[in-house]
């Protein structure tokens, strides 16, 4: 890897990291314009943390080291992963035949021990919640893998970067593909992170809580770890988004910077939408909300394959 | 283009196959019609010829405006509830779709290599015909066993046109008059049926005896 390569790659992790409070804030404020509100200024995400860093971090009785690690392990998880996006044109931090695999399973593990904290407790709350968890990313997994997974099954390619750059549009097909696969995705992101019609962030029943009431006895520098990797996560899923769409910018990576803020600025305001206009899906629903995701990623490997 | 608008029917077979109101199949239907309008029109960009229209143009106004039309109609005259009441989970119902879909796909190309047919059109085509079948055998209700008619004939419609690009004319216009023939008598029959029985769905006529 070149120093050119290493200082993109850098530029970019930094900035995700720096700016992924932000887009949360930018989806809250058109959230509140929609509902006729005023709404919290969009630098609140970052108040927020800062509140919760000063405060201090208090553990249940019951907790073990579980729960003292996991926050670290979470946020340290989702940090990689946003190491191995491409933003723009530039090539990501992390990068290697197979990467694929480990992005999702990364994800995976901060989800892992998300979860096992949220058990470790010993709430009954917080259990149901890690069960709902749990089960919606059975549901979710395989999204990911027909969606980005067809692109790869069909060029025979593992790294995410080489993936998104294959993608051509010499064919009309092609450009329906993109469609469909970003159909797939924002699904996936809606439901990674715990946003409407899946979760409600705001709701305050922790019955009907799924993300938020596994984090519901966490406090101070714990909870702040685990709101901000809540936000970088979002960030990481707006960004493998955004990424489908970078056929278009022709190698050329000034229109790769601008197509990528005007997929993300898009993707928040329809995210802002989505939790405007729909309802909290019953619980029951979810799991067919998420197979219709997976429906269009074997959709889109079918046609994939048999286009080629 | 052909590929395109079969992706995009294949879609509208998935949200079917998800949905639980009556109304969106109807909206679905439509939305298939267009979808099939545009699929004639598109070749006569190239080579326009007037008498060509009058099968995109009368499909148009059968699918898209007078069978939607009649089965609202029916809906509001007979004050059918708006879910569809299926027999086995949504979950399930998805999961066969997706499984016959894998399989029509696949064994569609494995037939493109003997013979001349374009995969993903046909494919689409045959997944609709499938798809209708199980809308008819896993609803109750009588009013979506028609919608799952009509989808299977816009299944057989998208098919028929990757096999034989010139189907005679005359065929595909009596095709068209047979399914809302069809649709009419069943509206008729549904009318009746509410007079004796209450219920609109297929178990309540398991009660009917000479």
């Amino acid at each position: 890897m070149d120093l050119n390569t290493l200082v993109q790659g850098i530029v970019a992790l930094l900035a995700i990291l720096i700016l992924s409070p932000l887009f949360a804030g930018v989806i809250n404020k058109q959230k509140a314009f929609f509902t006729g509100r005023i709404g919290a200024p969009v630098m609140q995400p970052y108040y927020e943390l800062k509140r919760l860093l000063r405060k201090e971090t208090i553990n249940a009785n019951s907790s073990s080291f579980i729960s003292d690690i996991s926050p670290a392990i979470n946020l340290i998880a989702v940090i990689v992963a946003a190491a191995m996006l491409p933003v723009g044109l530039a090539k990501p931090l992390i990068s290697f035949e197979g990467d694929i695999i480990l992005f999702a399973y990364v994800l995976g593990l901060a989800r892992f021990f998300q979860i096992l904290a949220a058990m470790d407790i010993g709430s009954s709350f917080e259990g149901m919640g890690a069960s709902r968890e749990a089960t919606f990313a059975v549901f979710a997994e395989p999204i990911f893998f027909f969606t980005i997974g067809s692109i790869a099954f069909a060029d025979n390619l593992t790294s995410i970067y080489d993936i998104y750059h294959s993608i051509k549009l010499n064919n009309v097909t092609y450009i329906v593909f993109i469609v469909v696969c970003s159909i797939s995705v924002l699904i996936l992101a809606v439901t990674e992170c715990s946003r409407m019609p899946i979760d409600d962030p705001n709701t305050h029943l922790e019955l009907t809580m799924i993300h938020e009431v596994m984090i519901l006895d966490n406090s101070g520098v714990d909870l702040f770890l685990y709101q901000y990797s809540s936000y970088v996560k979002l960030c990481i899923y707006a960004i493998v988004e955004a990424s489908l769409f970078y056929p278009f910018a022709v190698q050329n990576s000034y229109v790769a910077v601008i197509i990528f803020l005007v997929v993300i600025a898009a993707l928040a305001t329809t995210l802002a939408v989505v939790e405007t206009v729909t309802a909290r899906f019953k619980l029951k629903y979810v799991p067919q909300y998420l197979l219709f995701a997976t429906a269009i990623g074997v959709l889109n490997l079918l046609i994939y394959t048999f286009t080629k | 283009m052909q590929n395109v608008l079969s992706i995009i029917f294949c879609l509208s077979l998935f949200y079917l196959a998800v949905t639980s109101r009556v109304k969106t199949y109807v909206t679905v239907l439509q939305l298939q019609g267009i979808i099939l309008t545009v699929l004639l029109l598109y070749p006569l960009i190239d080579h326009f010829s007037v008498p060509a229209l009058i099968l995109p143009a009368t499909l148009f106004i059968v699918k898209v405006y007078l069978i939607p039309k009649y089965i609202k109609r029916i809906l509001l005259d007979l004050d059918i509830k708006r879910i569809i009441e299926p027999t086995i989970q949504q979950f399930s119902f998805l999961l066969l779709v997706i499984s016959t879909m894998t399989v029509i796909f696949v064994a569609t190309n494995i037939l493109s290599k003997s013979t001349e047919i374009e995969t993903i059109p046909f494919a689409s085509g045959f997944s609709a015909v499938a798809v209708g079948m199980f809308i008819i055998i896993f609803r109750k209700k009588l009013i979506i066993h028609v919608a799952g008619f009509l989808v299977l004939e816009n299944g057989i419609f998208l098919f028929g046109s990757t096999i034989a690009s010139k189907l005679p004319m005359m065929i595909e216009l009596g095709s068209l008059l047979d399914i809302f023939v069809v649709v009419f008598l069943m509206g008729i029959a549904l009318n009746k049926i509410s007079s004796t029985l209450s219920g609109f769905e297929a178990t309540a006529l398991r009660r009917l005896k000479d």
